[in-house]
């Protein structure tokens, strides 16, 4: 014999008590072990998620809206020894043959079999280069096509200038093709790539890229590259930065480096017409005998009455080459003209020009300027002076035959030009009629792009190889959008970082773990109380009280570790049922994501661990109080008669005291915030609610303990017999009473603050900043939607309510940083705004801002000056703090298209909004810092309600062809509420489940009182109370103690909910919410009732006799 | 080996400030291995002062001398183990574990000891004692599989399975018939008699009291030999 065989006897012999035990310790340790292993679960799908977004992609070259030789693909793949894909990726459209089935932001990917080495799938076009296209499952779904069916894709069709820039002709923005559905892509074949850390699948056509190169007039270019991993792990950024540096050539920054014989000059020009400044600057640097080049497409020339349309005017630096146009010595003021000018408007040296041109403005504004220059020299129509190489290939320009066939971006007024021009054209082609200074002409036409068309050398002094080597030395290809970033990493990281759904799931999961450890302290406790004279026998023959607890804690031990291990089995279930809720019922909490089961052996191991702890908790408090009774007591039973002893005045006062200085603290808490609005009140009245609870559960031990003043009066009725009996077992009454308190507390909490997104929606300081409509287009629209011309050239002026205003929005594609994305978004959205159009709408009201004096004129922070590197942002409230886990004033590191790093800080935060998952900066901000982005990709539609369905089809057709896609600002609002409603659903129904163990607790609390007291209500029926009577005395005792647990729970979740039912977005749903706690109060009696039954069933009488 | 000097014990009572006396000036001596009964109407205060006796419980005055020690210089582990080694408790209900075979419950109180003995000893003793009340062919039997008697002549080895110098009995036999009520009479007479263990056995049955030895009668709070009345 020893203590370990006695604690087995007593395992096997009171093994009804304790399975019930082991199968609380399930239940605690399955809910543990099971909200973990949903975060494993959740962790490892987005793992899944970028093996399947990136196949083996370590690092990618991101497309800046420019584009390279597809060559430098392999150059990369020699020297990194590794597979290197070359990707044409553009923005488009895409819609079955009928027209029926449209869907716009789709990803259009030209790629080869590169492509699917890197995603270790087949390549789905062979050799069948054709009119074909395969696109990814969620696309093929969305249109509801499948193989051999016809799509039509329009694709963006990119310009070598950006298309802000107004010299670049706005038709034909996008090509359109008819083509068969080659294969579907599903996950496996590589048809979820994207580079955006987002779990919701990206829309994807892929089609193949010599075909989209010949459609885009891009011969062996591309846009994108992706550098895979190698197995020697040798594939760094730092290395494969190096490599592109080494190996990058002029003509992957869109440069080009021709010998113009007739002029004696080597010239570097670019494919986007203007020279990037990094470029031009090294460009300027390789010799002194340099000339940078500006050369500008000028609506006139004027002397006087005379005036010449539509002219290329070159501003160049002086050279002191024989010669030379521009000489050092000409001034800013002066112009020098040929001859053809000359005569035509009459002009001598000496005389004034006036030229008139057009100012590059935002969304493509013009604004008509004019500049006087002085006539230096008139040059003869010869060399130097005749050099049409020096028009840059101006789109629309540069290919035209004839005048009359031009079609620059800029409105020309085709009346004007006369035969001498056509003629002019005709045979000089687009010769500068007129030259100013470099310095002169970067005053009148840089722009963001460059300040330079062209940099000429003069051949006798440089060879071809010479400027070409020293160019690529010099410019960083950064600089010009050539550098890898770590999409794998970034994306590894957004995972890691994501929500921990093992956390939440474990948070609202608590009050189900709550549950279960009082209902395994409450039957493992009435086990130990029923082996009263066993634990007085045990004492009395020499056992000491602590060694009589350690004998019941190691048989409950015994109990948690077989229950935990149990559980941790049990747990995976519980895992299994989350996701399929989160696939199901609650497929808001995920996006709609397919969450993968994965368990981790390290989480079944902590869950078991923490199981095992908290249940070995939950016993060690259950234990403390018991074999501290003297053991003559529990050997006559006398022991079990005297809970109603008297308690020390201190133990009586302790409830008392902890219900005081809970109210005290919740009188501080309500004077400190009661007034305020800030977010912090919600905080505030939360833990104002849970001190209430408290307090209510200490004045219920307080008011229990007082039993003992009740006792000098007798008991005179029912109710009274009833309370007294309820005092016996404080312990038990109270473990009751607060865990129905804390149930209805939560419950009720819960449900309160389930608001109506869209409550004062209509509101500008509301999240939809009062706007109608919310759309995004696939294909940038350059105009503005609100100018007279556009509408009219859209067809929208006689359709379009005249009270329709667009505010529009710039976008550089990033990571969703809503709560739509599980993962943590690395680099959120960026949004180009105007500030002072959101401002004077005074639209979405600020949540807070880093500087409060400016809270009325917040958005006129991201205008704030905070040095070269810094941005000031705004985002609203749930992308800041939940998507970004940021705060006012924290930074976020961003690099943009030339490669170099800067901060944005955030100055301001709305309210929740219809822009979440975004931040944004001002628009000036955004053009310099992405200035390839161009054209505006959000729409906020101000309209009113009335006309809104009207507007927004009359949009949606009018801009059909950019793949617009409006939606009710209301509805986009009321979606992202979704995630929350559905967490707050998750919590309530597992809270429910927390009160159905709850229930089962209550029951057993009876049972055993009633139990406990056989003899007892023997004797009453004995005497003559019949068993209606008694069933009486037994509901007032536990009903007393239900409803005190009832009443003390809904006035802390009242005060708990305070500011949220005061705030006009609240919806709590009064009628559930009564009717759910009229459940609980039902299933409570029906628990009274049953365990009554059982308890006070034929044999009562038996029982008296018995004793 | 035992002596009680003035021995008093009252109970506070919501009706009497005073308290509820229950014994008064107590004083007794019993040397080693005699036996002493001490009779009593219900209510006497027999069984308090058995468990004074048995350092289950103090006096509110006078001095209990076990051995020589006073028990109320020594702490409660001092106690126990007093209580553990050197005495043994035979109660009206036999408080057996119903979940331990007879062999077993006999052993338990040889777990609370931190003394190392030695197992094989240990169960030797237990099996002789069973032996000695017949019960040797039980000793594999639960509680619930044994008669009155039987239940209460296993926690009479119980008690001695430590060796104890003293052996205390609360009403032994209230639970049992006559005949069962005489086999445990018989029993407690001879281990006296044979262990030499000193016998203090509190009953209301006068027969049981005048088949084991020299009887006491507590009556009001005091204690007198039954002879002198």
């Amino acid at each position: 014999m020893s203590l370990w065989s006695l604690v087995r006897r007593s395992l096997g012999f009171y093994w009804r008590t304790n399975i019930a035990v082991l199968l609380t310790a399930v239940v605690t340790t399955a809910v543990l072990t099971g909200a973990l292993a949903v975060g494993d679960s959740v962790r490892y799908s987005l793992k899944m998620m970028v093996r399947a977004r990136l196949g083996a992609t370590q690092l990618a070259l991101v497309p800046q809206n420019r584009f390279f030789t597809a060559g430098l693909a392999a150059d990369l793949a020699t020297d990194l020894d590794t597979a290197v894909a070359p990707v044409l990726q553009l923005r488009g459209l895409v819609a079955n043959s009928a027209g029926t089935s449209r869907a716009n932001r789709v990803e259009v990917l030209g790629v080869d079999e590169r492509f699917y080495e890197i995603g270790a799938a087949t390549d789905p076009f062979g050799e069948d280069a054709g009119e074909r296209v395969v696109l990814n499952s969620p696309l093929a779904a969305r249109l509801g096509v499948g193989v051999g069916d016809e799509v039509v894709l329009r694709v963006d069709r990119p310009d070598r200038m950006p298309r802000d820039v107004p010299l670049t002709p706005d038709a034909d923005l996008s090509i359109a093709a008819r083509l068969t559905v080659r294969a579907i892509a599903a996950d496996s074949q590589f048809g979820r790539f994207s580079l955006q850390a987002n779990q919701v699948a990206a829309l994807n056509a892929f089609v193949p890229i010599q075909w989209l190169q010949e459609k885009l007039d891009r011969a062996g270019q591309a846009n994108m590259l992706l550098v895979a991993a190698n197995p020697a792990d040798s594939v760094t950024l730092t290395a494969a930065n190096e490599a592109l540096r080494k190996r990058w050539q002029l003509s992957d920054a869109g440069l080009e480096l021709r010998q113009l014989e007739r002029q004696g000059v080597l010239e570097i020009r670019s494919r986007r017409v203007f020279i990037d400044q990094s470029v031009s600057d090294a460009a300027l640097k390789i010799g002194d005998d340099a000339v940078g080049v500006l050369a500008y497409f000028v609506n006139e020339l004027r002397s006087g009455e005379k005036a010449t349309p539509y002219s290329m005017v070159a501003a160049m630096a002086p050279s002191g080459q024989a010669g030379a146009v521009v000489t050092t010595s000409m001034r800013d003021d002066e112009i020098v003209i040929n001859q053809w000018l000359a005569d035509d408007i009459e002009a001598g040296v000496g005389d004034s020009i006036e030229v008139t041109y057009f100012a590059l403005g935002p969304m493509r504004k013009l604004e008509e300027r004019k500049a006087g220059f002085r006539v230096l020299k008139i040059l003869p129509m010869e060399q130097p002076a005749v050099d049409p190489e020096l028009m840059p290939d101006f789109p629309g320009l540069a290919d035209a035959d004839n005048c009359r066939d031009w079609e620059p971006g800029i409105p020309i007024d085709l009346d004007k030009i006369r035969d001498r021009d056509e003629d002019y054209w005709d045979r000089y082609r687009g010769t500068p009629k007129a030259f100013i200074t470099l310095e002169a002409g970067r005053e009148l036409w840089s722009n963001r792009y460059g300040n330079l068309t062209a940099v000429r050398y003069p051949l006798g002094n440089h060879s071809r190889e010479s400027v070409e080597k020293s160019l690529s030395q010099a410019v960083d290809p950064a600089s010009v959008g050539l550098f890898l970033q770590p999409v794998r990493q970034r994306g590894l990281q957004a995972g890691d970082q994501a929500t921990d759904f093992g956390q939440l799931f474990l948070g609202l999961s608590m009050f189900l773990v709550l549950s279960a450890l009082i209902l395994m302290a409450l039957v493992f406790v009435f086990g130990v109380e029923s082996r009263g004279r066993q634990i007085g026998m045990l004492l009395a023959v020499g056992f000491s009280p602590r060694l009589v607890r350690g004998l019941f804690f190691i048989e409950g031990g015994v109990l948690a570790v077989l229950g935990a291990i149990a559980g941790a089995g049990g747990g995976l279930i519980y895992t299994k049922a989350m996701i399929y809720g989160l696939a199901t019922l609650w497929r808001g909490a995920v996006a709609g994501s397919e969450i993968l089961f994965h368990a981790e052996p390290v989480t079944l191991l902590i869950g078991t661990l923490s199981g095992i702890l908290v249940a070995l908790i939950a016993i060690r408090l259950a234990l403390r109080k018991q074999a501290s009774r003297p053991a003559r007591e529990l050997l006559s039973g006398i022991a079990e008669e005297q809970f109603l002893a008297v308690a020390r005045a201190g133990r009586r006062r302790r409830g008392l005291w902890v219900a005081l200085a809970s109210i005290a603290a919740a009188a501080v808490l309500l004077v400190l915030f009661g007034a305020s609005s800030s977010r912090a009140v919600s905080a505030a009245f939360f833990g104002i609610g849970v001190l209430v609870l408290i307090a209510g559960i200490g004045l219920g031990h307080t008011l229990l303990a007082a039993g003992h003043f009740g006792h000098t009066r007798p008991v005179v009725s029912l109710s009274g017999l009833g309370l007294r009996n309820a005092m016996r077992r404080r312990g038990r009454s109270l473990a009751l009473a607060g865990l129905l308190a804390c149930g209805i507390f939560l419950v009720i909490s819960v449900a309160a603050n389930r608001h109506d997104p869209l409550a004062g929606s209509d509101r500008r300081d509301s999240g939809t900043g009062g706007f109608s409509l919310f759309g995004e287009s696939a294909i940038g629209f350059l105009q503005d939607l609100n100018g007279e011309s556009t509408r009219q050239s859209m067809g929208l002026a006689d359709h379009l309510p005249d009270d329709v205003s667009v505010v529009q929005l710039k976008v550089h594609d990033g990571d969703d940083a809503s709560c739509f994305n599980l993962n943590r978004a690395q680099r959120p959205r960026l949004l180009g705004v105007e500030p002072e159009k959101l401002l004077t709408r005074g639209a979405f009201g600020f949540a807070d801002v880093a500087d409060k004096s400016r809270l009325k004129e917040a958005w006129s922070l991201l205008d704030l000056d905070l040095g070269e590197n810094v941005v000031p942002a705004v985002g609203d409230y749930p992308t800041v703090v939940w998507a970004l886990g940021k705060s006012l004033g924290d930074d976020l590191e961003y690099v943009d298209e030339k490669g170099q790093t800067f901060r944005l800080r955030l100055v301001g935060m709305i309210n929740g909004s219809i822009l979440q998952g975004s931040l944004l900066i001002s628009a000036p901000q955004f053009t310099k810092r992405y200035p390839s982005e161009d054209g505006y990709r959000m729409y906020l539609i101000d309209t009113p309600e009335d006309t809104a369905a009207e507007a927004a089809e009359k949009l949606s057709f009018a801009m059909r062809d950019f793949g617009l896609a409006l939606v009710p600002a209301k509805q986009r609002l009321a979606d992202f509420s979704t995630v929350e409603h559905t967490y707050l659903s998750i919590f309530q129904m597992l809270g429910g489940l927390g009160l159905v163990l709850g229930s089962i607790g209550l029951g057993l609390v009876v049972l055993r009182n009633l139990l406990d007291r056989r003899g007892e209500l023997g004797m009453l029926r004995a005497v003559g109370f019949d068993k209606a009577t008694l069933a009486r005395v037994v509901f007032y005792e536990h009903w007393g103690l239900m409803l005190y647990g009832l009443a003390c729970g809904s006035a802390a979740a009242l005060m708990a909910v305070g500011p949220a039912l005061r705030s006009g977005g609240s919806r709590v749903p009064y009628l559930s919410l009564a009717t759910m706690v009229l459940a609980i109060a039902l299933s409570g009696a029906l628990w009274v009732w049953l365990a009554a039954k059982v308890a006070m069933g034929p044999k009562i009488l038996e029982a008296l006799r018995s004793e | 080996m035992l002596k009680l000097i003035k021995v008093a014990k009252s109970y506070e009572s919501p009706a009497d400030s005073a308290g509820l006396t229950v014994l008064k000036d107590i004083t007794l001596e019993v040397g080693e291995g005699e036996s002493l009964v001490i009779v009593g109407p219900s209510g006497s205060g027999k069984s308090t002062l058995l468990n004074i006796i048995g350092a289950l419980d103090r006096p509110t005055a006078g001095q209990v001398l076990f051995d020589g020690r006073d028990l109320a210089d020594l702490d409660e582990a001092e106690l126990a183990r007093i209580r553990n080694r050197e005495i043994g408790f035979v109660f009206q209900l036999h408080h057996l574990l119903p979940q331990c075979t007879v062999f077993e419950n006999v052993l338990v109180p040889t777990l609370a000891s931190k003394e190392s003995r030695s197992r094989k000893d240990l169960q030797q003793r237990a099996g002789d004692l069973l032996e000695r009340v017949g019960l040797k062919d039980w000793q594999h039997h639960r509680p619930g599989e044994l008669s009155g008697g039987q239940r209460q002549r296993v926690a009479v080895v119980r008690a001695l399975i430590n060796g104890p110098k003293l052996l205390l009995a609360d009403e032994p036999t209230g639970s049992l018939d006559e005949q069962a009520s005489q086999n445990i009479a018989k029993l407690l007479t001879e281990l006296n008699r044979r262990e030499g263990v000193t016998l203090i056995v509190v009953t209301h049955s006068l027969t049981l009291a005048e088949s084991i030895g020299h009887v006491m009668e507590l009556s009001a709070g005091l204690l007198k030999d039954r002879s002198q009345r």
